[in-house]
């Protein structure tokens, strides 16, 4: 008997309801950002689930409408996110800018990935770069590592993704290697190693299941790899959410 | 009791406190019509539009927030946390990707559910009925939003058991579709047919715009 990948437009209707675990909504999030389709429906299901609450309607406490109302006048509002569609033409430019370090990067990573994985992983690594990179909310970063260098990332909030990739950190020696972080309310979730640079510059990596608050940190840790950061982040960069 | 109270119109809002605001009168959209044009302006810090936003999505945000957790002071707690997020976050919400009103309940349902969840483990979770609570003593304030009431059961009512059953599991109950499947003693795969084409025919049903 031959084992099928299930078909992800199978939990259309189970994400419209949030009832997929917090790794299965993350990896649906990822397929839908690829799925013109999948958009299209998901969206007409989330409408008719918004409504189900209809009947529900209940009369909230008296004193909750004053709480909110007086919350909201002290609480800072996050400013818009910034879109790679708008018509700023040097957004446009940073994005294009971007996309070629990430097939460069890519490019010289891939040697490195060809050997190790086989086609098929390389493939929906690949595919997952292009969704981040495509996003109609991507919005694009850099930050300087205190030890030198620079990262860049995408980040799609819609798809709750980011691509990381690095340019010209400090070589290291054979027995330590730069770690990636989520850092946040859950603690420091570690996001793997970052793949060895080609010509200073190292391959991307996907970061999935970004949540309200976290930041992305790089470390030097082990060459194996550590279950918590053993040092201080060289670089930290803070998430719009 | 307090719950099955009724306001038969807004002014007889025990406390009084509508016709003092103008600012927010007369722009309330009802509980199934669009917030998108008052939301924009939210985003931009106008807390006038934003009592409006109140106004319109308070008693369903809470309702539902209260039929999944049940226990009312949570649900006080969460339904604040919602309506403050909306608040801080409205300048995210975009028109092309949906309406207002599935945008605030999206986030309500969310959080509500994370909250189950990460109490998961513990005995209370355990002591839930299986059943949610949909009996609600509701309190469906407009006469718009008895109609609305009506026609989400009369097309609730037009699904299968078990397409009924597989939907508010989920959504009034917090479960994952594998629990439900626990629940109804049926296949996973089944359920997650029956969530995807319960809600087909519940979008269709209610002629949702999408």
């Amino acid at each position: 008997m031959k084992i099928r990948r299930t078909d992800p437009h199978t939990l259309l209707g189970a994400h419209a309801l949030d009832a997929l675990t917090g790794t299965e909504r993350a990896r649906f999030d990822r397929h839908l950002g690829v799925c013109e389709s999948c958009r299209q429906e998901a969206r007409g299901l989330q409408e008719a689930t918004a409504r189900l609450a209809a009947p529900a309607v209940t009369r909230p406490p008296d004193l909750l409408r004053e709480r909110v109302l007086a919350a909201a006048a002290r609480t800072r509002q996050l400013p818009p996110l910034t879109r790679v569609t708008s018509a700023w033409p040097g957004r446009r430019w940073g994005m294009a800018i971007a996309c070629g370090l990430f097939a460069v990067a890519l490019a010289f990573g891939g040697i490195a990935i060809d050997r190790q994985h086989d086609l098929s992983q390389e493939q929906a690594h690949t595919r997952a770069i292009a969704a981040v990179l495509n996003a109609p909310d991507a919005t694009i970063m850099t930050a300087q590592a205190i030890t030198g260098g620079k990262a860049t990332v995408v980040m799609s909030h819609r798809d709750h993704a980011l691509v990381f990739t690095a340019a010209r950190l400090p070589a290291l020696p054979s027995s330590r290697r730069y770690e990636l972080w989520l850092m946040g309310a859950r603690g420091a979730q570690p996001e793997g190693m970052l793949p060895t640079a080609h010509q200073g510059m190292t391959a991307p990596v996907v970061v999935n299941g970004l949540a309200a608050g976290d930041q992305v940190g790089l470390t030097v840790e082990p060459a194996g790899g550590a279950k918590h950061p053993t040092s201080r982040p060289i670089l930290l960069l803070p998430l719009p959410f | 009791m307090r719950d099955s109270e009724s306001w038969s119109s807004p002014d007889d809002r025990p406390d009084g406190r509508r016709a003092d605001q103008p600012a927010a009168q007369g722009q309330q959209p009802g509980p199934g019509g669009d917030l998108g044009a008052l939301l924009a302006r939210v985003a931009r810090g106008d807390l006038a539009a934003f009592e409006a936003v109140y106004n319109g999505v308070v008693g369903q945000v809470f309702g539902l927030v209260r039929s999944v957790l049940r226990d009312p002071a949570q649900a006080e707690e969460v339904a604040q946390e919602v309506l403050l997020e909306v608040w801080r976050t409205a300048s995210r919400f975009d028109s092309s990707r949906g309406s207002g009103t599935a945008w605030v309940m999206t986030l309500a349902h969310r959080r509500a559910v994370d909250r189950v969840r990460s109490r998961q483990a513990s005995a209370e979770r355990e002591l839930r009925a299986s059943s949610p609570d949909i009996s609600y003593d509701v309190v469906a304030e407009t006469v718009e939003a008895r109609l609305d009431a009506e026609r989400v059961r009369k097309c609730l009512g037009a699904l299968t058991d078990l397409q009924r059953e597989s939907i508010t599991l989920a959504y009034f109950g917090g479960y994952t579709y594998r629990e439900v499947a626990g629940l109804l003693e049926v296949a996973v795969g089944t359920v997650k047919t029956r969530m995807r084409d319960g809600l087909i025919r519940l979008r269709d049903c209610l002629g949702v715009d999408w």
